[in-house]
């Protein structure tokens, strides 16, 4: 077996121990093929941990995460009002995906924010 | 940059109670902040994980939680709650990826441009062995094309199989498992990159 083949097994080996004897009997003799085994460990083992941790929330966010019941009443009541006077519209389902647009478009002027890009 | 240890693992953790969402669901606003605090951290680390920039990750987290509130009264407690949350936010983020994909070219790959932006490791007969730095590794991860970073980041990081993330990304789980080969590859590349000169032979 080529050290190409066997580098090209090697995230599947080291994730899912999908074990070939051809593969390790090779990586006990190519030193190559076996600090490469060793980056992809410690490239796996890596991607693990990151399960366990979070990154930093950029200020702001939480508040504006607990704004959302009250914002999305608001949005809501607005689209109400808007279903609810479709006849007054000239084609009711034009005004409403207005309505949904004009919506999407106030929560995102708020949401925006330059400052933490 | 400060990082914060989350509880535990995803499959094991419950991260609000059924009590908590059945108060949220009654419009309790305070039990919305216990929930919110509870869980937005996690959010956003995963969105911020697919999307790769801070503000496309922001932006993601607030459409998660209008989800979330809009949705609650029709999750039912048969399914974990963080089970639900954690496919709202990887469905989220990865449409918003599809969305912005229509507007650009971005599929190549990484390309030396792209590594060249990266702090060189010391030797990498030191690096390989060592436990990597996870700020590196998000880094990194940020460098990956999207679709490459979607599939590594839902199998690797949040442990999805084949055939969920075939599902989230809409492609063939063939093609998914290329897409999560592929990008073990890329960031093996960014991680451990080759010093000038040194490469072997069998390895162009
Ligand atoms: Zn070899």
């Amino acid at each position: 077996m080529r050290c190409e083949e066997v580098q090209e097994a090697l995230p599947a080996h080291v994730k899912d121990g999908s074990d070939s004897l051809t593969v390790r009997r090779h990586l006990a003799r190519c030193p190559d093929c076996k600090a490469e085994l060793a980056r992809y460990e410690s490239l796996m083992g890596g991607l693990r941990i990151l399960q366990t941790t979070s990154v930093p929330v950029p200020p702001g966010l939480f508040d504006r995460l607990l704004e959302i019941p009250a914002r999305s009443s608001r949005l809501d009541s607005a689209r109400d009002h808007v279903v609810r006077h479709r006849k007054v519209y000239v084609g009711g389902g034009i005004a409403v995906a207005l309505a949904g647009a004009a919506g999407a478009a106030l929560w995102r002027s708020k949401v925006r924010h330059p400052a933490t890009a | 940059m400060k990082r914060q240890k989350a509880t535990g693992d995803r499959a094991e953790r419950e991260l609000v109670s059924s009590d908590l969402i059945e108060r949220c669901k009654d419009g309790d606003e305070q039990a919305w902040k216990e929930l919110v605090e509870a869980t937005h951290r996690d959010v956003y680390t995963l969105c911020l994980r697919i999307l790769g920039n801070p503000a496309d990750a922001q932006e993601a987290t607030q459409d998660v939680f209008l989800k979330v509130w809009r949705n609650l009264s029709s999750f039912r407690g048969e399914a974990m709650f963080s089970t639900w949350l954690y496919r709202v936010a990887s469905n989220t983020a990865i449409s918003k990826h599809r969305k912005r994909k229509r507007q650009r070219v971005n599929e190549s790959g990484v390309d030396d441009e792209v590594l060249a932006q990266i702090p060189s490791p010391g030797s990498v007969e030191s690096a390989a062995g060592a436990k990597v730095e996870v700020e590196r590794l998000e880094e990194a991860l940020a460098l990956l094309p999207e679709g490459l970073r979607e599939a590594v980041v839902l199998r690797d990081v949040y442990g999805l199989n084949i055939a969920e993330i075939a599902a989230e990304q809409k492609i063939s789980e063939t093609a998914a498992k290329v897409r999560v080969h592929r990008g073990r590859k890329k960031l093996k590349e960014i991680m451990f990159p080759e010093k000038p000169g040194t490469e072997t032979e069998e390895r162009t």
